[in-house]
């Protein structure tokens, strides 16, 4: 367990070192979201999108590259939102433990 | 440019990075008007191809690989990106430098440009 | 199409702002950029040169000292009249 200053006041970690698989079950919990392998999928992409373009997405381009690694049945905001309620690009850059999304208001 | 008969946005952007966070800023403006499903254009114009110049790392200076989110402006849409044509060449920029989808552009296809969008910020 | 220029004479702005001027355009000087506006300024010259219609900021002008040796074709305007201005055209670029 992560103490509550490796975060930010919203709730995003401070450094995206202190992540892991673990710390990431810690957030997904405050959130009140148990990780399934389809939470998992998402958090992954999301990293790999992270390491890729140096930036957290928005939920548009989020849904788009989705798309392009799940198919067209998970690249969609419905899908997104089941997973992760409210603002998916938002609570799942926050649990992938990567910074909150600059272009998310 | 179909999109000049809604309210379009041209973004231009003529500052190198780092040190200047109008490179910054005019990706930001780009990215959060395309966010928004707005039409809008993004132009490096002098300095700015600066900001095109593959293989950054600005890890140890704590800012965002400005290329690297430049790279990403397809997936908000973003399809094409406008590059100054003599400051490309002027900075050694050649084509395989340049992100899938920019356009290179000389002085009359800039001015075509601002001509075709309703409203033009500068950075 | 209205632009702004605000910066100096030796600033590489002006060379951009310059090639993208047409005659139909008109062209507002401010802060730094009233010293185009000067008499015998060569870079004021070649924005003459353009056809554009030229117009410079009183307070700036008169700030820098600029406004008692302006070179003939620069129109003086106050805050009003770049109102004004940006009433007539639709586009501005701003250049700085």
């Amino acid at each position: 367990m992560l103490p509550a200053t490796a975060f930010d006041r919203e709730g995003f970690l401070k450094t995206r070192q202190a992540w892991s698989p673990a710390v990431a079950e810690q957030i997904a919990a405050g959130e009140q979201i148990e990780l399934s392998a389809a939470h998992w999928e998402i958090i992954t992409l999301l990293r790999a999108y992270y390491e890729q373009f140096d930036s957290s997405p928005a939920m548009r381009p989020l849904v788009k590259w989705v798309k392009i690694h799940l198919g067209a049945d998970c690249g969609r905001s419905v899908y997104l939102l089941s997973l992760f309620p409210g603002s998916p690009a938002k609570i799942a850059s926050k649990i992938a433990g990567l910074p909150k999304p600059d272009n998310c208001l | 440019m179909s999109a000049a008969a809604r309210k379009s946005v041209l973004v231009v952007t003529r500052h190198a990075q780092p040190g200047r966070s109008l490179a910054r800023a005019a990706l930001d403006t780009t990215l959060a008007t395309a966010a928004f499903d707005q039409p809008v254009n993004l132009l490096f114009l002098g300095a700015g191809v600066l900001q095109l110049i593959p293989h950054q790392d600005s890890s140890a200076v704590g800012v965002r690989n400005l290329r690297k989110v430049i790279d990403s402006m397809p997936l908000y849409d973003v399809e094409h990106c406008y590059v100054d044509t003599d400051a490309a060449q002027r900075h050694g920029l050649t084509t395989a430098d340049l992100p899938s989808g920019a356009i290179l552009v000389d002085v009359a296809a800039q001015r075509a440009l601002f001509d075709a969008h309703h409203h033009i910020l500068g950075f | 199409m209205l632009h702004t220029l605000n910066c100096s004479p030796e600033h590489p702005a002006l060379q951009d702002c310059l090639k993208l001027l047409r005659a139909e355009d008109a062209l507002l000087l401010l802060g730094d950029g009233v010293y185009l506006a000067l008499a015998q300024c060569s870079n004021g010259q070649a924005l003459q040169a353009t056809g554009a219609a030229l117009y410079v900021l009183e307070a700036d002008a008169r700030a820098a000292g600029v406004h008692a040796r302006l070179a003939l074709g620069f129109n003086v305007v106050d805050d009003a009249g770049f109102v004004a201005l940006t009433e007539r055209h639709a586009r501005q670029m701003a250049w700085y």
